[in-house]
Parts: C-alpha cells; structure tokens; sequence
C-alpha cells in the first residue's frame, strides 16, 4: 500500500521542481500506472519512492509508515525495474543476477534458473551479459527486480526496447504478479502497455497530474458511446450502442451490403491523453 | 558477512575478465623483482647512493598501492558508468557496509604486498614492529585514492585522467628529501608524506611512532571525508 500526498521534488542546482505536488495511492493487489511524455517525471517520482532520491517534501507512507522511517528493511520489501539495463557485462546473466540476490534473506527467494527460463532466457543465462541484446538485458532487469518475492514493485517503462512478443509476456508476467497480491508501479509511454496492465493510470505531465482513472472509463468518458458501421460498397454510418439490437436503421443498414467492418468508437487512451493534456505522448 | 564475501569475489571476476584490469596484477611482482634484484647490485656500485636508500623503499611501498588503486577505481567507474552502482542503492545494504566489502579484500592484498617487500628486500634493517607499522599505514592509500576518484569523475575517460593526476599527487612527498631540513613538513599536506617519513625514520632505526600517528589520523579523516562523498554520489 503506497500513499503519496503533495509530493513535491526538486533535484539539487535546478531552478524549479520537477514534480508539483503529486497525489495518489496504489493499493495492494493493484497495477497503478503514470503515463506521461518525457521529461514529465515519471522516473524521478519512482526514484523517490524507492527512496534514492532524498529532500522530497510532502507525505509518502508505504504500508501505513513514513517512507522516512523505514530502514533498510524497506529495500527487502521492494523490487526495481530499471528504466535501462544495467549488468556487470563481463559477468553472465546469472553470476549478475545471484550478486544480488546474495543480499537478500533466504527462504522467500525464487529458483533463479526457473526465472531465466520464464523470460526464455534460458539458453543465454551462462553467457557474459555483454552478448545480450537490450532486450534480452531487459528481461534479465526484469527478473532481478522479482527474484526475492517483493510485495512492492517498481516498474520504469517495463516493456521498453521489447518486440512485442516478449512485451507480451512480460505484461502476463506483470498481472500475474498483481494476482498474487503485489502492489505494483509502473511507469510508460506506452498507450498499449498502460491500457493492457493497468487496474488505474495516472496522467502526468511537466510534474503534476492531469487526471487519474481507469483506463475503461477514460476512454468511454471521451469517446462515442456508438459503433460505426462500414460496407463493402462505400456506405459508412455511425449508431449509439444505446439500444442497438433493436434499432431498425442500424437493422436495415446492415442488409444493404456486405459489412466490411464494425468497430466501436471509443477513444484509445492515446487520444484521451492528448484530449485531456493538448501532449503528445511521444511514442517508444 | 556473506554478502561481503561474495561482493569481494565478484569483484576478483570482474578484475580476472578485464584484461586491462588482469595486466596490472603484474605490477608488485615487477617492483618485487626491481627491489630485490636490480637495486642491491646499484647501491653497491654507486656510493652516492648511500644518503637515499629509504627513498628506494618509499618508491617500492608507494607502488605497491597504486595497483589496487587503479583497480578499485576502475571497477567503481566501470560500475558508475553502467549504471550497476544504482542496484546497489535498491539493495538491503547498507552504503558504509558497501563500502566495506569493496576495500576489505583490496586493502588486506595491499598490506600483505607491503608486508612480503619490506621483510624480503635487504637494502635495509627494519623492525618488525615498523614494518607492521608501515605496511598497514600505507595500505590506506588504496581507498582513499578509489573512493576520492570516484568522488570526483562521471566516466572513464575522466577517471583515466585524475588517475595520471593521482599517482603523481602521491608522490610528490618524495621531494622532501632533497629540501632543506626546515623545509621538510611543509610536504605534510599531502598525506603520503607521512608514511614516507615514517619509513625514512624506520631505516634509520628511529622510532616511527610520530610520523605513523600523523598518517594514521591524516589517512582515517581523509577516509571518512570521502567515503561520505561517495556513498552520496555514487548510488544515484
Ligand atoms: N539527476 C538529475 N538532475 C537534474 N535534473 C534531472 C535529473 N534527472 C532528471 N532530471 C529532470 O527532471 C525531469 C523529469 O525527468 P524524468 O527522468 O523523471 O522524466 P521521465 O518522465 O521519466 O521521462 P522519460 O519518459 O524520458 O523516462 C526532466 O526535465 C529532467 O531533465
Ligand atoms: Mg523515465
């Protein structure tokens, strides 16, 4: 459980603070996502968080406590996702990733050749790291951050210089995560990533919060509650989805031709961002 | 104590795999061969020598810590550079721990070479306790030159700099012994000149108790200055 109340950073030399005043929560059991164009602050509101940033003011309260109060133990509850790969590259995916896990107690801590074979990084885990493509250096971020079973995650642009298969797989990774009860905070560009994964997004832009919801009602809230209806001749018309199975135009329309399509008109959450923000989100 | 342990062995692998890392492990055994070869045979043809025999002691320690120096901050720029050093701020362990852990083992190694140079070589009588002395005192070289490199650079090409600039700052105490006696402490700024004096006084079978005291305070203060300003840098 993450409480964040009038979250105000400023990094050390610059003029002004990059984040304004933030509020939001994220609950147990909960994917919370910032979306937001670069340079807004997504990464600089998780570095607070996750508490390598300090001289934050405001409140931030990680399971009822101050963030100030924990010790290190804080560090035993959290896994980082890192915005970009970051391995010792002379050693191999393994040696990199039990380092690590070295500084955790035992007991909660997974199999690390299961994790490898999760990201199908099986075959590539007793190879130095500097043979990894970024993708693959990804995955390997990806299951460092889990392998000591934290019950808050952090997760910096998750599906970053991912294709889309393994982008896939790590999003089912991530709400798999979420069904075992995790608390998880992620951040994106990426319109799909935020739609697919996220219980609730958070728009942010230059610091502050646009608006917060869920993707579902985002996209009603700003787009046509009606379908739009195209043939195979041309022909094209719009319905509300209001009634729609009895209503006698849509019925009679539909006999005219062949349908080539049918699609809802609802917005996508790209077109709502840039509706509610006038950003570009800017795309990965 | 595990965590230190596995830390410290990384950081062999890390050294073994880079080769421009592996090729300084080379250094003491080259110094080694120089002290106890090459200078006995010279002192004995060239008389003049005589006055400055501690110097060749002074130079022999000295570059017995600069191995470990380059390689330590190597590895922490290295790690700087690829971000690793950030993983290690998201970790249940503790920044001073940390720091712990990377110099235990380089450290140790150092005072060890120091320890084998200076009962070894037979340029001059020294008492073990001064030897214990000096090789410890010495050592300290190692992570305060790191720690205050990495204070200091964002990357390697940087780092390749103020380390040139470094290993010529460590001995530039050398000179105090071609200046006038009053002149000598004026050098006791740089902290190296203690352990140099320290050993000149040991190779006259005085007692080093003084100098060792200085340097012990001078290198400790230094230490704990720039441990600080790392642990605030280095993890962000
Ligand atoms: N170490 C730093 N020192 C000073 N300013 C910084 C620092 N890191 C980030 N900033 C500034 O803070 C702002 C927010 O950066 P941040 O990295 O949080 O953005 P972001 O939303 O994560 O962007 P992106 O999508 O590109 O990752 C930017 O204007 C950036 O220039
Ligand atoms: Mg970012």
């Amino acid at each position: 459980m993450i409480q964040v109340e009038n979250l105000v950073f400023q990094y050390p030399g610059n003029d002004g603070p990059t984040l304004k005043g933030l509020d939001f929560s994220i609950a147990k059991g909960e994917i919370f996502g910032f979306l937001g164009p670069s340079g807004a602050g997504k990464s600089t509101a998780q570095k607070v968080l996750y508490k390598i940033l300090e001289g934050y003011k405001g409140q931030v309260n990680i399971d009822g406590k101050n963030l100030s109060e924990w010790n290190n133990s804080y560090f035993e509850r959290i896994g980082v996702g890192f915005e970009l790969p970051n391995h010792y590259l002379k050693l191999t995916g393994k040696e990199n990733l039990e380092l690590f896990a070295a500084f955790y107690p035992n007991g909660k801590k997974h199999n690390s050749t299961e994790l490898f074979e999760m990201v199908d990084l099986a075959d590539a885990m007793d190879k130095p790291v500097e043979t990894y493509s970024k993708g693959m250096k990804m995955r390997l971020n990806f299951i460092r951050a889990i392998q000591h079973d934290p019950d808050i995650l952090f997760f910096d642009e998750p599906t970053s210089g991912l294709d889309p298969v393994n982008a896939h797989k790590i999003k089912q990774h991530i709400l798999d995560l979420k069904n075992h009860g995790k608390t998880i905070f992620v951040t994106t560009h990426s319109m799909e990533t935020a739609d697919g994964i996220c219980d609730r997004v958070s728009f942010i832009v230059d610091g502050k919060l646009v608006l917060t919801d869920t993707p579902r009602n985002l996209k009603s809230r700003y787009g046509k509650e009606a379908v739009k209806v195209d043939l195979k001749n041309g022909q094209s018309e719009e319905f509300p989805l209001k009634d729609l199975g009895v209503n006698p135009q849509f019925l009679e329309f539909l006999k005219q031709d062949e349908v080539k399509r049918i699609h809802t008109l609802e917005a996508t959450l790209e077109e709502v961002f840039i509706r509610v923000t006038g950003k570009s989100l800017g795309d990965e | 104590m595990k965590k230190i342990f596995k830390l410290a062995f990384t950081d062999f692998k890390l050294i073994f795999r880079d080769p421009s890392l592996r090729s300084f492990l080379v250094l003491p055994v080259i110094l080694f061969a120089l002290i106890i070869w090459a200078v006995p045979p010279l002192i004995e043809k060239y008389a003049i020598l005589a006055p400055y025999l501690s110097l060749f002691l002074v130079v022999g320690v000295i570059e017995n810590t600069q191995m470990f120096s380059f390689i330590s901050s190597m590895v922490l720029i290295d790690e700087k550079e690829s971000d690793v050093a950030k993983v290690y701020g998201v970790v249940p362990l503790n920044k001073m721990e940390y720091v712990l852990s990377r110099f235990l083992i380089p450290y140790l190694f150092t005072v060890v070479l120091n320890l084998v140079l200076l009962f070894v070589q037979n340029i001059c009588d020294l008492s073990v306790g001064a030897i214990m002395l000096i090789s410890f005192l010495a050592a300290l070289v190692v992570p305060v030159y790191a720690l205050a490199i990495n204070s200091m650079v964002q990357n390697r090409m940087q780092g390749m700099v103020y380390i040139k600039a470094f290993n010529m700052l460590v001995l530039i105490p050398v000179a105090a012994f071609f200046v006038p006696e009053k002149f000598v402490h004026l050098f006791g700024v740089f902290p190296t000149h203690w352990v140099f004096q320290a050993i000149d006084k040991a190779t006259q079978n005085l007692s080093i108790g003084l100098f060792a005291a200085i340097g012990f305070v001078f290198f400790l203060s230094l230490l704990w200055f720039v441990s600080r300003t790392f642990v605030q840098k280095h993890f962000v």
